[in-house]
């Protein structure tokens, strides 16, 4: 399978601290990969990099999508390109309505201005296959939204894009079991209809249980210690980081 | 910044929606050039501080009177002796310092607190200095701690106060400043050099003492690059039957890098008008940190100014006001950005208790040249009883898109659940009311010296005692 | 028509007058009295010059009235209301004039009225705009305004809540967006009078600040002679948040379109609060703002 994202000696600094130490990983198209570690290990500055968040800087290595170099890319850039990230912390956007804000969105990722008609059909579609409520498409952007609906309009968000490459910075945090079934299903249904890749950031067994796993990369202090299959996530949920993490091993 | 002073009529109602222009009320000094100038002669005076004298005088005949804020016409400026003939010549000892001055002292725990914790302590009885003594190891530093009078005529640092002394409150601020600079004695000058870090605090104290005497003290504090101080000013006044009044002036020079913590405990008597003046000027990526305390005094006007007037430099206030019975307490800070990538932070709270007014007045300027800028006030307010009165007067004024400023607020009372939970603990009412006022004042308690902090807290208890009819 | 000079938008406690916020001198027309009827209904209006409209809303009565500014001259007008006990008043104004506007609204609320403002400013070489709101008992005041200045546009609003009724609510929600050389004060005043107990009263101001040399002028006052009140008042002014930017970034809006969606953001709000699309297609036909294909 062709390469669709590689990540190549990278390390990152946030506030004169470097938080990655040259990590080096790659994500074929339609694969799906793990990432895991404790908190602080460096997952979310890694899932937020390859975004190109502002926040952190690349002090060296280089992220090349689809074989083209997008280190000093802008995240506008980035997402028309394809990629999308699921934050774990949604930013609240007052005055701009989640429906009016997705079709703004899509228009730059598609470059072209969907009919209002059309539009408004896929959205409901899709909320409903999110167990939605259809008001939520009319509310100011994740504002007033529980820690589930939040999560929910991420991967509503992620229906309607359908980027390449699907980063979900642990999205099944702090949801009920039923809400969690409701993202898996998103997040199948976007394996199904899209078929991007998808790296999944995350501590929880529950979320991946219905995914086929391709690649676990377990990360410590901002470097990969450890690299297996899928199989290797499961072992970590049920035996824990410290046999992995130690680096002399 | 220049503050200029409308025309307008002071007792105006606070609601009235119409304006009506009246003619000012002007205070009438009764303060003659004869009386400035006896002043200069008795302190010998260098000719540049005659002249400033004079005209300081000629500019606050000519200045009205402020336009805004609390009434000041129980203020009689004729009926209050401006100077106080010096009692005792400058001590460095301390067992020479006569003995009923000396008394008041030790009953306020002066030379104690020096021997233990202090690096130099001035206090000034009524306008004199009266004692003065800076630690050797703080002298051998380069630290000068001294009274402004003896500095003047010191040919090493003459030259130095002529070229800061009133250059930051011009005595055209307003119309106490420009009385201040006519009529201004004693007080303190700190001069801390390059990278010199002191790690105990200078403190100084004062107190009026004379019924009806007047304190125009000054302050100068100039920190030069890279250097840190802890400067404690402790004010107290004994009650009198006339109204006093205290106009000091306290000017801070930052320099570049440097640090100046300024902390304040202000308890003057109930009875006393405190007109006071603050201002610092911080250069680049120098620091400057307030700290206050406003428990005393019939009438305040108090807002500490911060000029930011170098690249990344910063300022940070912290203060708690407490108005009882009789008090109209007006205070709050200002904060001008006038460079770039300079950030404020405000931290106020205010407390209203039998029938005492408690104003918080801010101002946040944020100039055009200051791209990057931060500013954050939050300001808390708390009512102990329907008779009292609370108000909150911040002011933005924004001039450039980059920047981000941010303002909170908020006005209540105790909770009943609060007093319930406590109470049912097995506090008694009145005791549970002033934990949690100590807990609301926490901001400053814990910026304070501890000394200073136990004295904090003792205050709020006194003014708690008896707080539920 | 009688002309005389005035000194409008006093700040109700002054404060320091070098900021110059404790009001300013304005000539101010006499008016004449209009009265407005919307019984139980909308009445849509547009302003005409001079005229003090009257809105009395009888007891446990609903009306909604709309007052549309569009005139190409300066323009002078005041609207009172009376919203008797119980009653359910909604003043929308648009004020959608490059000319001058000297304007204010006062409203008196009876016990348990509920007076729903709805401000909306789109520009204006010089509008002076008051509010004076009188809250009785279980009153509930809500004031939803957002402006858009840009060039030379200025805006001087003052606006004053005295809450003397026990248990009386007010909310005041203002936004808005300043680019080029505008210039804009906001005053809010919530005032809580002695005996307003179990009163509250919040107050909000975000102002956006796009590029150029915009000033804006914040002074949120709360006045309090009452213990068992709560009061809060909060203002944010400044660039956009970064946060925000990256994540609608991230879903790919360049930029620029990014601000000017935040921008359009503050006004849509209010647009939306109006409730009535005749006046929504209005507003958005003079912005360009169309849907073209609804």
């Amino acid at each position: 399978m062709s390469e669709l994202l590689r990540i190549a000696g990278l390390s990152v600094s946030a506030e004169d601290k470097e938080l990655l130490h040259g990590v080096s990983l790659s994500i074929g198209e339609g694969e799906t990969h793990v990432i895991m570690g404790h908190n602080g290990a460096g997952k979310s500055t890694l899932g937020c990099t390859v975004m190109g968040s502002p926040e952190y800087t690349v002090t060296g290595g280089k992220i090349y999508f689809d074989g083209e170099d997008i280190t000093e890319l802008s995240a506008d850039k980035r997402a028309r390109l394809g990629i999308f990230l699921s934050f774990q912390n949604p930013v609240e956007i007052p005055g701009i309505t989640l429906s009016e804000f997705l079709r703004n969105a899509l228009e730059q990722v598609t470059g072209t201005r969907i009919k209002l008609w059309d539009f408004k059909k896929k959205l409901a579609a899709a909320m409903e296959l999110l167990d939605m409520d259809s008001a939520y498409a009319e509310r100011e952007l994740n504002v007033g939204f529980s820690g589930g609906e939040k999560k929910k309009a991420e991967i509503l968000q992620l229906l309607m894009l359908r980027p390449r490459l699907a980063i979900l910075d642990e999205t099944d945090s702090g949801l009920d079991v039923d809400a969690v079934k409701t993202v898996s299903k998103g997040i199948e249904e976007y394996r199904k209809s899209v078929g991007g890749s998808l790296m999944i950031i995350t501590h929880n067994a529950r979320l991946l249980e219905n995914l086929s796993l391709d690649r676990t990369h377990i990360l410590s202090e901002g470097q990969v210690v450890k690299e297996g299959d899928g199989a290797l996530a499961f072992e970590v949920l049920e035996n824990g980081f410290e046999a992995y993490v130690r680096k002399d091993s | 910044m220049k503050e200029k002073t409308q025309i307008g009529d002071i007792d105006r109602s606070l609601y009235d929606f119409r304006y009506e222009e009246n003619e000012g009320d002007f205070l009438d000094s009764g303060i003659t050039p004869e009386i400035i100038s006896e002043i200069s002669d008795e302190k010998n005076d260098p000719d540049w501080m005659r002249e400033f004298r004079q005209k300081s005088l000629s500019i606050y005949n000519r200045t009205p009177m402020v336009s805004w804020g609390p009434d000041i016409s129980g203020l009689d400026v004729d009926r209050i002796v401006t100077y106080i003939r010096q009692k005792s010549r400058m001590n460095t000892d301390w067992e020479s310092v006569p003995e009923d001055i000396r008394q008041t002292f030790e009953k306020l725990g002066i030379p104690q607190a020096e021997r233990e914790s202090l690096a130099g302590v001035g206090a000034q009885y009524d306008s004199e200095l009266v004692y003065h003594n800076v630690r050797r190891e703080v002298a051998e530093s380069g630290v000068v701690y001294t009274d402004l009078e003896s500095a003047m005529h010191d040919p090493k640092y003459a030259e130095l106060i002529r070229s800061h002394f009133m250059k930051l409150v011009p005595p055209t601020d307003h119309k106490f400043a420009a009385l201040h600079g006519a009529v201004w004695s004693g007080g303190s000058f700190v001069y801390v050099p390059k990278n010199v870090h002191l790690d105990i605090p200078l403190q100084s104290y004062f107190r009026l003492n004379a019924k009806g005497a007047g304190q125009f003290e000054h302050t100068l504090i100039i920190l030069e690059e890279g250097s840190y101080l802890h400067f404690i000013e402790g004010c107290s006044a004994p009650k009198y039957y006339e109204a006093g009044l205290h106009a000091g002036c306290v000017e801070l020079y930052v320099g570049k890098g440097a640090t100046l913590r300024y902390s304040t405990i202000e308890n003057w008597s109930k009875n006393m008008y405190n007109l006071n003046t603050k201002r610092a000027l911080v250069q680049e990526n120098g620091r400057i940190e307030w700290v206050s305390g406003s428990f005393g005094s019939h009438v305040s006007y108090l807002y500490p100014m911060s000029i930011l007037n170098g690249h990344g430099a910063s300022a940070e206030f912290t203060g708690i006001t407490f108005a009882g019975e009789g008090q109209n307490l007006d205070t709050g800070a200002k904060m001008i950005h006038n460079a770039p990538e300079t950030s404020s932070y405000m931290n106020t709270k205010s407390i209203s208790k039998s029938g005492g007014i408690s104003t918080f007045r801010s101002a946040v300027v944020v100039n055009e040249n200051a791209a990057g800028s931060k500013s954050s006030v939050n300001c808390e307010s708390l009512m102990l009883d329907g008779i009292s009165r609370s108000d909150t007067v911040p002011a933005m004024d924004i001039k450039t898109d980059k920047c981000d400023v941010g303002h909170e607020a908020r006005i209540g009372r105790i909770s009943d659940e609060a007093i319930f939970y406590l109470t049912s603990r097995g506090l008694s009412e009145e005791d549970a009311r002033a934990m949690i006022v100590r807990g609301f004042a926490d901001n400053v308690s814990k910026e304070l010296p501890l000394e200073y902090a136990m004295e904090m807290n003792n205050l709020i208890g006194l003014e708690m005692h008896g707080s539920i009819g | 028509m009688q002309m005389e000079k005035t000194m409008l938008n006093i700040l109700p406690v002054p404060t320091f007058s070098w900021l110059g916020v404790n009001g300013s001198e304005h000539t101010v027309k006499q008016y004449e009295t209009a009265y407005i009827s919307a019984d139980d209904g909308i009445a849509r209006l547009d302003v005409q010059e001079g005229s003090s409209y009257k809105l009395s809303v009888a007891e446990n009565q609903r009306s909604t009235v709309i007052l549309y500014n569009n005139s190409d001259s300066s323009t002078s007008f005041e609207v009172n209301v009376s919203a008797a006990d119980g009653s359910d008043v909604k003043l929308v104004e648009v004020f959608d004039s490059k000319a001058e506007t000297v304007t204010k609204v006062r409203a008196e609320l009876g016990t348990r009225a509920r007076f729903s403002l709805v401000q909306l400013y789109l520009g204006g070489s010089g509008t002076v705009s008051e509010i004076a709101v009188e809250q009785g008992a279980r009153s509930e005041f809500t004031a939803d305004i957002a402006y858009e200045l840009r060039g030379k546009d200025r805006l001087d609003l003052n606006l004053l809540t005295e809450q003397s009724g026990r248990k009386s609510t007010s909310r005041i929600d203002v936004r808005g967006v300043l680019s080029g050389e505008a210039f804009k004060i906001f005053k809010g005043t919530i005032d809580f009078k002695s005996g307003a107990s179990g009163a509250k009263g919040e107050e909000r101001e975000d102002v956006l600040m796009l590029g150029g040399s915009a000033v804006n002028k914040t002074v949120p006052l709360i006045l309090c002679a009452e213990e068992d009140v709560e009061g809060s008042h909060g203002a944010s002014i400044g660039r956009v948040d970064e946060k925000q930017v990256f994540y609608m970034r991230s879903r790919g809006i360049p930029e620029d379109k990014i601000l000017a969606l935040l921008a359009q953001s503050r006004t849509d709000r209010v647009i939306r609060l109006i409730g009535d699309s005749v006046t929504e297609q209005r507003i958005k036909a003079s912005l360009g703002r169309g849907e073209e294909d609804e």
